[in-house]
């Protein structure tokens, strides 16, 4: 029986295919902050997305509060990674935003629409629309009181 | 009930590794493959790969560590049907079926089930998930 350590990518990865998940953090516009996931979300790789999220949420002050997770580069997602999603969408609403996702690809869409996760945070087809949506004011009266940038 | 009994039409994969959730990828991958020969259309695919992840999943957290896992795929033209099996950590293992894992795949698959099969001389316990995917969207 061969030796397998669960945690190791290497052990992971028994056919050379890149399985562990990459999680980038950046921000792109004033206000927003993303998060870049490349990879498949899994019951192995979910905890790296949630340690991911959970950064850039920690880190999300006043002027981050447009949180914008972009799953392009993302080739699976199975309930463990959408749980994380979820999680985190909950925690973003507790601050009276939502959390944007990019979900570009149907590995990614079909899980969110099949199991109704698209009603926790809003979905968007490519990333400048999501930073967009992320950025704009909530409601129509706010954005008269604060204008849009110049 | 079960005309799957029959074996016209059907063809039979099965794939088996050791019960760790690092494997878990290939057989995803397996489902994947066989449900695109099979013409499954484009969210079907994606949903019975999800969902052999997800009972694969379920059944690596109850086996036995010494367990392997065994997925068979019987395969009919617009039809698959899943029998994942592990053996279990403990003869009174019971999988759990109040999570949100659980709940995903009932949503994904058109029929699932759990599968306890008690221990008997010269046979372990045996803990598995049966599951059926259609090709396209079936009508609820």
């Amino acid at each position: 029986m061969p030796e397998v350590t669960p945690l190791s990518d290497a052990a992971a990865d028994p056919f050379g295919t890149p399985l562990p998940i990459d999680t980038t953090v950046s921000r792109p516009r004033p206000g927003a902050i993303l998060l870049e996931v490349d990879g498949e979300i899994d019951t192995l790789t979910a905890a790296r997305l949630a340690t991911g999220l959970d950064a850039v949420l920690d880190a999300g002050s006043a002027e981050d509060r447009a949180v914008v997770v972009d799953l392009s580069g993302v080739t699976f997602l199975a309930s463990s990674g959408l749980a994380v999603l979820i999680h985190g969408a909950r925690r973003v609403t507790e601050r009276g935003a939502r959390l944007h996702v990019v979900a570009a690809t149907r590995a990614v869409s079909r899980p969110i629409t099949v199991t109704g996760a698209d009603t926790l945070f809003d979905t968007h087809a490519d990333r400048d629309s999501a930073l967009a949506a992320a950025v704009a004011p909530p409601v129509a009266p706010r954005a008269l009181l604060h204008p849009p940038r110049e | 009930m079960s005309d799957a009994e029959s074996l016209d039409g059907m063809s039979t994969v099965e794939v088996r590794t050791s019960a760790t959730a690092a494997l878990i990828p290939t057989i995803r991958a397996v489902a994947s493959d066989l449900a695109a020969r099979a013409d499954f259309d484009l969210d079907a695919i994606s949903d019975l790969r999800m969902a052999v992840d997800e009972a694969c999943a379920t059944l690596v957290d109850a086996a036995d560590p010494t367990s392997q896992l065994q997925c068979r795929f019987l395969v009919r033209p617009e039809r698959i049907r899943v029998h994942a099996e592990v053996q279990s950590a403990k003869p009174d293992t019971v999988l759990s079926t109040d999570t949100f894992g659980w709940r995903v795949l009932q949503t994904l698959a058109d029929e699932v089930e759990v599968l306890h099969e008690p221990a008997s001389p010269g046979r372990p316990a045996t803990v598995g998930i049966r599951l059926d995917k259609t090709a396209g969207d079936v009508p609820r």
